[in-house]
């Protein structure tokens, strides 16, 4: 039971189920079914979002590259729809363009040793930038109403095809990292670089794949994006990263990496999305929709960090009053 | 071998700051060339106006990120500030210059909220100035909800004497932006590099450990690194208001990755310990020069500027990341011969 709590990824759904109940009380329309399961729907892309970037925070690295590459990779996605490649080109194209992006940010901060927040902040500026080249500023719309309609289509009951399928993945990517032992390269590389290394792990190839796997998510979030919204303006993403980040944190991942897994990102990608619709049922306007989350945010973090600190003190006392007592045994 | 590194990083950091300065003068040299309207002192310094707040915010941020920290809130609290000075002043009936005292008051006590819990409480810098960021946007648009005034049309109507603050312009040609940045820099450079204060930043960020065994107080100087950005953010936030004559609450929004950039680009190391106010202000002219520059003189539009700024941040970074580690450059060199072997 103790290890279940301590584990973070239940926490953060423990903290979702305790928010979903307590709005409940409040308002009981927010007890019916298809209510929650809209809540989960609508976290989709962030979802995704969260789902990649946890790869690379894992790792101990960030990537604040991924709005860029979101609106990127929606823009070539949603133009190809318009021009009528249909979805079997649009899908790979956009996801060729993650992994691209995200393949150069793993060779800057993984080869060239460049702090990843400075080189995926370079990224980020010249991604952008081509975003507006290729759209030459102007949206992107008109898209085929059979790709847009699909955003709403249920796969079981309330459950849309996008949420269907972005679970899977992330189900999928959590047991790999969890159960391969490749998988589990991830996690010790960010809890331990120098330590991994010496043990034969390939960090700098591991940190590579993370960052890829990172641009190819953000990718499949945009095409996601590109059929919910239903036109891609230039700026579409801007800040996606920086609330993604935050949803991994809310999920319960360290930034200083090797602490929390591909679920507890995606949980807090629900808790995140989330606050705007629960304040609309608590009777608020969503004007408070970032007071509340960053109010949640620096809560979460400043109580984890403690919890955190007091059981390292702990673990010092127990390890500390145990040697005394080996020494006590000797002499006697 | 490790003196004789230390020697090496040591000269190319001696040069640093003169290749930015390179930079500048290259820039100037090349738009001049194109546009010879680009010399005109009225343009030139008129050309401040739009980076001043990336000027300003940059220099302080250098302290913070000297401490091994990083504060990606900035942004928001010149919104914050902005809309404080316009919701006092309009709604709460405040003398203009004590609505300005009030909006970096709370600055500094958002700076000090956040530094607290970096240096106090040990969370991560980029989680805590994460969520700052999203508090005080949110704050912001709080605030902006107490005013009469629609928040998407901020508040207008400054007084005369408050608009001049940025409207003044010294012999004529050199604006009031321009000297408020100059004398911050002076300000910044001697509070830095001149001050037992300064030291004991730097000492902070090269061992914080050895700094608080040597009767430093860690944790007060690393908080007040953070109160030093928040109030040049608000600074930033006046100075912008007064300048576009309009108090609003997100007028910071976009200014978050400039800044950060800036800092970088001068030199400063984001893992602490090392950095320069020199620095950054050049880099923060480069940049500026850059984004007023091609759009003048290569009619290069004004979306398409994250480009060429992102690729000066990434050559300039890569550069540094090949010749400040000799055995990259071997490797690279080794590369370079086997290529040519075959």
């Amino acid at each position: 039971m103790k290890n279940i709590l301590k584990n973070r990824e239940v926490n953060s759904f423990l903290f979702l189920a305790g928010l979903i109940f307590l709005v409940g009380l409040i308002n009981q329309s927010f007890w019916k079914p298809e209510t929650i399961i809209n809540c989960f729907n609508d976290s989709v892309v962030f979802t995704l979002l969260s789902a990649g970037i946890a790869f690379v925070i894992l790792t101990g690295e960030i990537d604040v590259s991924i709005g860029a590459v979101l609106g990127l990779s929606a823009a070539v996605g949603a133009t190809l729809l318009r021009d009528g490649y249909g979805i079997v080109a649009a899908l790979p194209a956009a996801i060729i363009v993650g992994a691209l992006v995200g393949l150069i940010n793993g060779i800057g901060v993984a080869v060239l040793n460049i702090p990843s927040l400075i080189f995926t902040l370079g990224v980020n500026g010249v991604v952008r930038g081509i975003v507006y080249v290729y759209t030459k500023g102007a949206w992107v719309e008109n898209l085929p109403a059979n790709y847009t309609i699909l955003s709403n289509r249920f796969l079981v009951g309330n459950v849309t095809y996008f949420y269907g399928a972005a679970l899977v993945i992330v189900i999928i990517g959590h047991l790999i990292l969890t159960k391969t032992r490749k998988g589990k390269y991830f996690v010790a590389v960010g809890d331990n670089a120098a330590g991994a290394t010496l043990v034969g792990i390939p960090a700098d190839k591991t940190k590579i794949i993370a960052y890829v796997l990172c641009g190819v998510f953000a990718s499949m979030a945009g095409m996601i994006y590109a059929s919910r919204i239903g036109f891609i303006t230039p700026t579409a993403g801007n800040g996606y990263e920086m609330k993604a980040i935050a949803a991994c944190v809310l999920g319960g991942l360290s930034l200083t990496g090797g602490i929390g897994s591909l679920a507890g990102a995606s949980i807090g990608a629900v808790i995140m999305s989330s606050i705007s619709r629960i304040l609309v049922f608590l009777g608020f306007s969503s004007d408070y929709d970032n007071t509340i989350t960053g109010f949640l945010l620096l809560t979460i973090v400043v109580i984890n960090t403690a919890v955190q600190n007091r059981a390292a003190l702990k673990n010092r006392h127990e390890i500390l009053s145990a040697r005394t007592a080996e020494k006590g045994g000797k002499k006697a | 071998m490790r003196t004789s590194f230390s020697l090496k990083t040591k000269q190319i950091w001696k040069k640093w700051e003169f290749i930015l300065f390179l930079v500048i003068v290259l820039e100037i040299v090349i738009f001049a060339t194109k546009n010879s309207k680009f010399l005109m002192p009225r343009v030139l310094f008129g050309s401040m106006n739009d980076i001043i707040s990336i000027c300003i915010i940059s220099l302080f941020v250098t302290f913070v990120m000297i401490t091994g920290g990083i504060d990606i809130q900035a942004g928001s609290i010149v919104g914050l500030s902005s809309i404080i000075l316009g919701v006092a002043w309009q709604d709460g009936g405040v003398n203009i210059w004590a609505a300005s005292f009030l909006a970096m008051a709370a600055a500094g006590v958002c700076g000090g909220i956040s530094g607290f819990f970096i240096a106090y409480c040990g969370v991560q810098p980029m989680v805590v100035t994460l969520g700052g960021s999203f508090l005080y946007t949110g704050i912001g648009l709080l605030v902006s909800k107490l005013s009469a005034t629609e928040s998407y049309k901020g508040i207008n109507g400054f007084p005369e004497s408050f608009l001049k603050l940025s409207k003044f312009k010294l012999f004529g040609v050199i604006p009031s932006q321009v000297i408020i940045f100059l004398i911050l820099a002076v300000l910044a450079y001697i509070l830095l590099h001149k001050t037992r204060y300064g030291r004991q930043v730097f000492l902070v960020g090269v061992n914080q450990n050895a700094a608080e065994y040597s009767g430093i107080h860690t944790k007060l100087i690393i908080m007040s690194t953070y109160v030093l950005s928040a109030v040049s953010a608000s600074v930033a936030g006046i100075i912008l208001t007064s300048y576009l004559g309009t108090a609003k609450s997100d007028i910071g929004a976009t200014l978050t990755l400039p800044i950060i950039t800036a800092v970088v680009l001068g030199g400063t190391l984001s893992t602490g310990g090392k950095g320069s106010v020199l620095g950054t202000a050049l880099a923060a002219i480069a940049i500026g020069t850059l984004r007023f520059g091609l759009p003048l003189c290569f009619k290069v539009s004004q979306q398409y500027l994250d480009i060429p700024v992102g690729i000066l941040l990434l050559v300039i970074i890569i550069g540094r990341a090949v010749f400040g580690r000799p055995e990259l450059r071997t490797y690279l060199m080794k590369m370079k011969w086997n290529g040519k072997g075959n």
